[in-house]
């Protein structure tokens, strides 16, 4: 058994397909992120698996249960931190708790003991009297993140899980998450942070438009695009790109750069040294891909992370304000 | 399902704690009506069945403000919308109703200890309640308007997305309602047009059956006012429940 498996999935609003026939295989014990720009259909997804929205066509199981006819059996399965904040702001830290343990039916001494558990755990145990108004963005993220994982779920869903908090924060947030894996925590996490996904998870879904357009481990994603990228700054850039395509070479200018993929860069440079004799280099460097370079080699666009509207900027900005 | 009811009905109690100053300052209003409209009118006014204006005032100043502390207490699940707590409950397995029954206690609970904190001020301003006799059939009434009102709540706030709408039904709805349900004067004294609104306006059968179990005092069948109320009640939390799991 998977811990999830979702069968082209579908989920259209006013015919238009938000998600749109996506299959995936999730395993226990692993952090899975979907990754895509703003209005990919990720959000979409993490709804329908945790019984919010009902998908429009398709099959998706969670912990073996179906989301659609055993709807309480997925919920018992799960913990969810959402996009949104969804604290009490004007219950304190424990109790914000103990009412979740309640809606999940955890006995008192349960209760007592698991509230202690996952506050430590989030380092918050000083704060557990304290109302989550004066708690900062970083601090309620962290209490949500307890708060999902309260009722012990063998999987949890984290939304966005750092939008919006600075970058020493989101360091912060991902070193719990890191936590999890050691506790043997299935993580299906959204994200539109490259690094993000990078950073954390065992496997990428890279999402645009509602499809799952490459699927893999980091490294594997990387790979599949063939190799390093090299890139030269140089007195000509025209002859530099007909010298080299006419050698074998894939080559091509991006920003007044020639952009060229190479299996092993290393060994390629003093190739390309050796034919370009008659033009200046003015620079020169190679990295490994990275996924931002995955992202543009199969959607052959480039990725945005403000890529939003104004709307959602707006929507946005108010949501910094409230953290 | 008990215990999910109470789990929601235990953060609605802890927040009305939290909240207790804002209790005290909600009775500023019907202190305000009572201490100087009841007291200034105590005298000018003839009451028809020969009673003080200020006894004849209580009733109704009560039934207002429970009226309008239920309905604003159907905000809270605007609030929990906007603030995402709704969600959370919306996640964990538990039924829609227990959300909604352990959101109305919430209400319910409020409106009814906001009653009993006007009655205590009502007694220590010289107001003659038909005495021990009169708590059974007042606790009732209060019952019945504070579900019915918290229903209503709940039904605009399922359909609400703002608080400006709020302030909309308010002042266009629930002030015209008050005003026309005898709450401030007997309502034979309103010309025959206005009658009609007082005889369309459930809240009339509240004050009505309010002012006869609490001083003797009434203009309709009390009978038929409970049952209205009951009626009242029964169909808002129907309408209530029907578009809170709709939404």
């Amino acid at each position: 058994m998977k811990a999830i498996e979702i069968k082209n999935l579908v989920k259209e609003f006013d015919g238009i397909k938000a998600v749109d026939a996506i299959s995936l295989e999730i395993e226990y014990g692993e952090i899975f992120a979907l990754l895509g720009p703003n209005g990919a259909g990720k959000t979409t997804t993490i709804s329908i698996l945790a019984t919010l929205l009902k998908p429009t066509s398709g099959k998706a199981r969670v912990n073996g249960y179906d989301v659609v006819k055993q709807a309480a059996k997925v919920r018992h399965s799960i913990g969810i931190v959402f996009q949104d904040p969804s604290l009490d702001d004007r219950l304190t830290a424990r109790e914000n708790l103990e009412i979740h343990g309640r809606l999940y039916h955890m006995k008192r001494d349960e209760r007592k003991k698991r509230i202690k558990e996952v506050l430590k755990m989030v380092e918050l145990e000083g704060r557990a009297n304290s109302l989550v108004k004066t708690f900062s963005g970083g601090m309620r993220r962290r209490l949500e993140i307890a708060r999902g994982l309260m009722h012990k779920p063998r999987i949890l869903f984290l939304d966005e899980p750092t939008l919006g908090l600075d970058p020493q924060t989101r360091r912060h947030i991902w070193d719990y998450i890191e936590k999890l894996r050691r506790e043997g925590v299935t993580v299906l996490l959204t994200t539109h942070y490259m690094e993000e996904a990078d950073h954390l998870a065992d496997r990428i879904a890279i999402i645009d438009k509602g499809k799952v357009v490459a699927l893999g481990s980091p490294s594997e994603l990387k790979d599949s695009i063939g190799g390093d990228i090299i890139k030269i700054k140089c007195n000509d850039e025209n002859k530099m790109i007909e010298l080299l395509s006419s050698n074998g070479f894939d080559a091509m200018m991006v920003d007044e750069e020639v952009i060229i993929k190479a299996r092993k860069a290393e060994k390629e440079i003093p190739k390309i040294f050796m034919l370009a004799k008659e033009i200046e280099i003015k620079s020169i460097m190679y990295k490994e891909p990275s996924l931002e370079d995955v992202f543009i080699h199969y959607t052959g666009k480039a990725y945005r992370e403000e890529g939003m509207d104004e709307k959602e900027a707006i929507k946005m900005k108010f949501r910094r304000m409230r953290r | 399902m008990i215990n999910d009811i109470y789990a929601v009905y235990l953060r609605e109690l802890i927040r009305l704690w939290r909240q207790k100053v804002r209790l005290v300052t909600t009775i500023m209003m019907p202190l305000l009506w009572l201490g100087v409209i009841g007291s200034a009118f105590n005298k000018a006014f003839q009451m028809p069945f020969g009673g003080d204006f200020l006894s004849f005032l209580t009733p109704g100043i009560l039934v207002m403000t429970m009226v309008f502390t239920s309905t604003v207490s159907g905000i809270t699940t605007v609030f929990d919308r906007e603030f995402g707590f709704l969600k959370e409950m919306l996640v964990a397995p538990i039924k829609r109703e227990s959300i909604l029954i352990g959101k109305m206690l919430g209400g319910v609970t409020q409106s009814m200890l906001q009653g009993v904190l006007i009655v205590s001020l009502a007694i220590l301003m010289g107001v003659q309640f038909k005495g021990i006799a009169a708590i059974p059939g007042m606790i009732l009434t209060m019952l019945l308007v504070s579900i019915a009102f918290v229903s209503f709540g709940l039904a605009l706030a399922s359909k609400m997305t703002s608080m400006e709408g709020f302030q909309m039904v308010m002042s266009f709805l629930i002030q015209p309602m008050i005003f026309l349900s005898g709450a401030f004067y007997p309502t034979k004294m309103l010309p025959t047009w206005l009658k009609v609104g007082v005889r369309l306006n459930p809240l009339t059968y509240g004050v009505d059956a309010m002012r006869y179990f609490a001083i003797g005092f009434h203009e309709f069948n009390v009978a038929m006012d409970l049952i209205i109320l009951t009626a009242l009640s029964v169909v808002l939390i129907l309408i209530g429940g029907h578009l809170f799991r709709k939404s």
